[in-house]
């Protein structure tokens, strides 16, 4: 399906299908002094995304205390979270964000076959870390770490890792999942540039926190 | 003068790159600096990897999530309540080592 690019006064690229233009067209919104031409879609998202913050703020800081002021933080029997399987998963996750921003940048561009292109890789790269988590927790091709000792709710070291990264697995989950529809929609004619672009700062903001969970989780 | 607005733009692909070669470099180098076979000190140790971590979150926000080109307004909103669940982990952990020194 093509697409149809709108110059707004500003100089803005905005894209648009040619057939879904009169249902879905981006209309330029009135320049704002704060938030410019953002649409209240992008604003909500933005609002969403600080008040996750916080709640991974508060895990973390619950983590940190709790290891501050542990006497022992790993007991013996427990085992050492793996950092190479661990650092595998950071640059999957680095490139399905590299993934995203082509789509993104390819939905302001007005090339929705491409947007779809880059969606499917996107949500692939979200489905393989999920896959990842898995063996990591239970175990595909090797044992898993709940079989080698790490038990939920047997120590604050397992409970907090769990919590963390299960928090965490939970917005890949929902991400990709909402990748997914997006790219159905897409498929359909139906999303715009908007919706690509919020999409991307929800899958975005998902890498960004898993930097650093991985760092105060695995390598500290 | 108007600052540019922010909204659905069209960006070039370059800075995508290297912010990814950057992302993948710091990576590696993180990863580095935590092996325990290096036997590198506990307080730098941690500096560096938080200073890192710090840095390639702050790379993905400003170019992947385009807070950069963002106006000033919208980017002190969303960066200052970022930054602030850091600082309460500074003073909460500080905290929490010290009772356990004493």
């Amino acid at each position: 399906m093509n697409w149809t690019e709108v110059l707004s006064e500003s100089g803005q690229i905005h894209a648009m299908s040619a057939t879904t233009a009169a249902s879905h067209a981006v209309h330029p919104l009135p320049f704002d002094p704060a938030i410019g031409q953002a649409t209240a879609g992008k604003i909500g998202m933005w609002i969403f995304l600080i008040s996750d913050a916080f709640s991974f703020g508060g895990f973390l800081l619950a983590y940190g205390i709790l290891r501050g002021g542990a006497e022992v933080w790993r007991h013996p029997g427990e085992p050492i979270l793996g950092i190479n399987f661990t650092a595998g998963l950071t640059f999957l996750l680095i490139c399905s964000s590299v993934t995203m921003v082509m789509a993104v940048a390819n939905a302001a561009e007005g090339n929705r076959s491409r947007v779809s292109r880059w969606l499917a890789l996107t949500a692939l790269g979200g489905a393989l870390f999920l896959a990842g988590q898995y063996q990591e927790y239970f175990g595909i091709w090797s044992h898993g770490l709940s079989k080698e000792g790490l038990i939920f709710g047997r120590s604050a070291y397992a409970s907090t890792f769990y919590l963390v990264t299960g928090f965490h697995g939970a917005h890949v989950l929902s991400g990709t999942i909402y990748i997914l529809i997006v790219l159905l929609r897409n498929t359909a004619g139906k999303a715009n540039a908007n919706d690509i672009e919020i999409l991307g700062l929800f899958w975005h903001f998902v890498d960004l926190v898993w930097i650093l969970v991985f760092t105060f989780i695995y390598l500290l | 003068m108007p600052e540019t607005p922010a909204g659905p733009t069209s960006h070039g692909r370059k800075p995508y790159l290297i912010v990814f070669g950057l992302l993948f470099a710091f990576t590696v180098l993180e990863v580095l600096v935590a092996l325990p076979s290096l036997g590198i000190g506990r307080l730098f140790k941690g500096s560096a990897l938080v200073l890192l971590a710090v840095t390639k979150a702050g790379m993905v926000a400003l170019w992947f999530m385009h807070l950069k080109t963002e106006l000033k307004v919208l980017r002190w909103s969303v960066m200052l309540p970022f930054a602030l669940p850091a600082l309460y982990a500074f003073v909460l952990i500080a905290e929490a080592s010290w009772r356990l020194l004493l």
